[in-house]
């Protein structure tokens, strides 16, 4: 097996104790800076970077690849981790034809692959669940609701870029009104879609709320910069008191550290976002590299390992993300 | 009847009060301290005589070794954090001096929180929930000014043997730094862990033995970036190298008296776990009494060791007896 040839290094780690070192690739999506992955506010370079902070204390040396969501670069990176003779091959690709190809090239090498948000042959496969997480964004909704507003009338709105290819933001839509009708079976719900624009909320929200002046909005906003510009826009029509919003996502447009003063934080509690459910792209690596030495070792591996969404609010967001600029 | 009522409402509201003081169980959170159930001294119970006495063998030459950074207004600080200075000098003006000797003076109002610049970080500074060192439960022990248990008046000398790592020394030889471009000198970049192997190694570069009571003083090069303030303060305080959870485990083992770093927290940032907050200050102060010094200027020391390959000194730190204080930035100077 060519992964056996990988350079065997004595780990300078932990007590001293000798391990074996892996050389684990991870060929990112995309790492252009302005574009944000898997319908949220993370870049390829987050995700990069977990991948570098969680190999830290792990027996791996990390190689990264861009594929540039280019089938062809796809394809290239996998030849070159062949060449290098990597252990595992982490590939996230979008392309399902550019996958099959890579899975190919990998295993006719001999190196195992790990596939991230994308199926690659029947590797196993790490990914989010946009179905759960829309449902736990639909459920802190309709408890919202039943909480703050029994007995009014209430609707609900979906906004985001609803039919987003690939980013699989509808699958996350339909889990916001599945979670919403558990608590409110008949409510109606409202998809405004963005196209991918949030500069689009303004105009879309202010048409529906000049056709509801009287109506309780919950909003399911399929990513953070949508929450904020809907709350924005709520705000600007004098409706903000009328409606409470969940996102998805949990980017770094709305928490912080402690002096950043986003817009999830316990010191602004009374927000209209009440919160964002975490997709933690940026611990990817975290999530992940396990996994990989779990395959490397031998051990079995669950063929879907799904992120676990949980909703953040200004309640548990220094819990979940803990801040580093103490004052 | 409406007396009792309002006597068992009055007992209701005074029983949840007393609840809200102590919510936690703190012999589950926190361990008990080596020095008894009174303790609230911590680790520099460790500096005995004996320890000062034998770390005054290491003043051989009288050499001073500066080893904090000015406190001026542009170091590098988080969010709000301000050191300011207000000089009063009025009896300079014409006609305002004392007496026939025409005396003069002036003095200054301090402005600055404690943490800030070369400081200590106190017993009373981190906790587990409000569980801190000795399983105190802070929050019975807290008012609007200060904390009333764990203060500074508490400690006893820091007059002990210091001992200087230098992990940029250890990164060059194993061939694995990776400075940051913003240094001017070398320097370990943000997000490094250094570990225990590092450190042994950092020993055995000068040959030395940590014994109890020392003070232990990691060179990483970062705090170059402070030296640069305000141009990178914005970098400085983004991350750093530092120690981990093993590291801190293994120094709380030496029974040593306080860490330092040229580093803002000592410990590596970004953690080694996303979701752990500052956990080496929680495994050193917290559970152990061990103090950590933040911002020492570790250069000259480093400098000094290279040339004369002796790492050791004696460690001299001024800490104010201030009652009921976390933390204060303090002088110190390193004497060979």
């Amino acid at each position: 097996m060519a992964g056996a040839a990988a350079v065997v290094l004595l780990a300078a780690a932990g007590a001293g104790a000798q391990e074996r070192r892996y050389t684990v690739a991870f060929a990112n999506l995309t790492e252009e800076p302005t574009v944000t992955l898997e319908g949220t506010g993370f870049t390829g370079r987050d995700l990069r970077e977990s991948f570098a902070l969680a190999a830290r204390r792990l027996p791996v040396e990390m190689v990264f690849y861009d594929n540039e969501r280019n089938n062809r670069r796809a394809v290239a990176n996998a030849e070159a981790a062949v060449a290098r003779r990597v252990d595992l091959y982490i590939q996230y690709h979008a392309d399902a034809a550019a996958n099959s190809i890579v899975a190919d090239r990998l295993r006719a090498a001999g190196i195992r692959i790990l596939a991230v948000n994308y199926p690659v042959a029947d590797a196993p496969l790490y990914t989010a669940d946009n179905l759960e997480a829309g449902r736990i964004a639909g459920d802190a909704l309709g408890r919202f609701a039943a909480r703050t507003w029994r007995g009014q009338a209430v609707e609900g709105v979906l906004v985001g870029s609803l039919t987003a290819n690939g980013d699989r933001v509808s699958e996350r839509a339909r889990g916001v009104e599945e979670g919403l009708r558990r608590h409110r079976p008949g409510v109606r719900i409202t998809a405004l879609d963005t196209h991918g624009n949030p500069a689009q909320v303004g105009a879309l929200l202010g048409k529906f709320l000049a056709a509801r002046p009287a109506v309780k909005l919950l909003v399911g906003a399929m990513d953070d910069a949508t929450a904020l510009a809907v709350k924005n826009a709520l705000e600007a029509a004098g409706r903000a008191a009328d409606a409470a919003i969940v996102s998805h996502g949990l980017d770094h447009s709305v928490h912080g550290g402690v002096n950043d003063r986003k817009e999830i934080d316990p010191a602004n509690r009374g927000s209209i976002v009440i919160g964002s459910v975490a997709f933690y792209l940026d611990r990817y690596g975290y999530e992940i590299l396990p996994l990989a030495l779990r395959m490397l070792r031998g051990e079995p591996v669950p063929p879907r390992t799904v992120t676990a969404h949980r909703l953040v609010t200004a309640a548990n967001v220094f819990l979940e993300y803990p801040p580093s600029d103490m004052n | 009847m409406r007396l009792k009522s309002l006597l068992a409402a009055a007992l209701i509201v005074v029983a949840s009060s007393s609840a809200a003081l102590a919510q936690s169980d703190c012999t589950k959170l926190v361990p008990p301290s080596p020095w008894g159930p009174n303790d609230q001294t911590g680790a520099t119970n460790r500096v005995t005589a004996g320890v000062t006495k034998a770390a005054a063998a290491e003043i051989q030459e009288g050499k001073v070794v500066p080893m904090s950074y000015p406190l001026a207004d542009g170091v590098p600080l988080f969010g709000t954090r301000f050191t300011k200075t207000i000089l009063t000098a009025t009896s300079l003006a014409p006609g305002a001096s004392f007496g026939e000797n025409q005396l003069t003076y002036m003095e200054d109002t301090w402005l600055s929180q404690s943490h800030v610049g070369t400081h200590l970080d106190g017993l009373g500074h981190i906790g587990r929930k409000d569980c801190y060192f000795n399983q105190i439960a802070m929050g019975k022990y807290i008012n609007q000014n200060s904390i009333t248990k764990l203060g500074l008046e508490h400690l006893k000398s820091f007059a002990t043997r210091g001992v200087l790592i230098d992990a940029v020394k250890v990164y060059q030889a194993a061939g694995k730094l990776k400075s940051n471009s913003a240094c001017t000198k070398p320097c370990l970049d943000k997000g490094t862990v250094i570990t225990r192997a590092d450190l042994e190694a950092g020993l055995k570069l000068y040959n030395v033995t940590l014994r109890e009571g020392d003070i232990v003083i990691i060179h990483t090069g970062w705090g170059n970036l402070f030296e640069q303030y305000p141009k990178q303060n914005a970098l400085f305080n983004s991350g750093e190298p530092g120690i981990g959870k093993d590291v801190a485990n293994w120094l709380a083992s030496q029974k040593i008296v306080a860490v330092g770093a040229d580093t803002w927290a000592v410990e590596v940032i970004p953690g080694e776990d996303p979701k752990e907050a500052f956990i080496v200050h929680n495994i050193l102060i917290t559970d152990h009494g061990i103090h950590i010094i933040e911002n020492v200027r570790t250069d000259l020391m480093a400098d000094e060791a290279a040339r004369t390959n002796r790492a050791t000194f004696f460690f001299n730190m001024t800490v104010p007896r201030a009652v009921g204080l976390t933390g204060n930035f303090v002088g110190i100077d390193g004497i060979r």
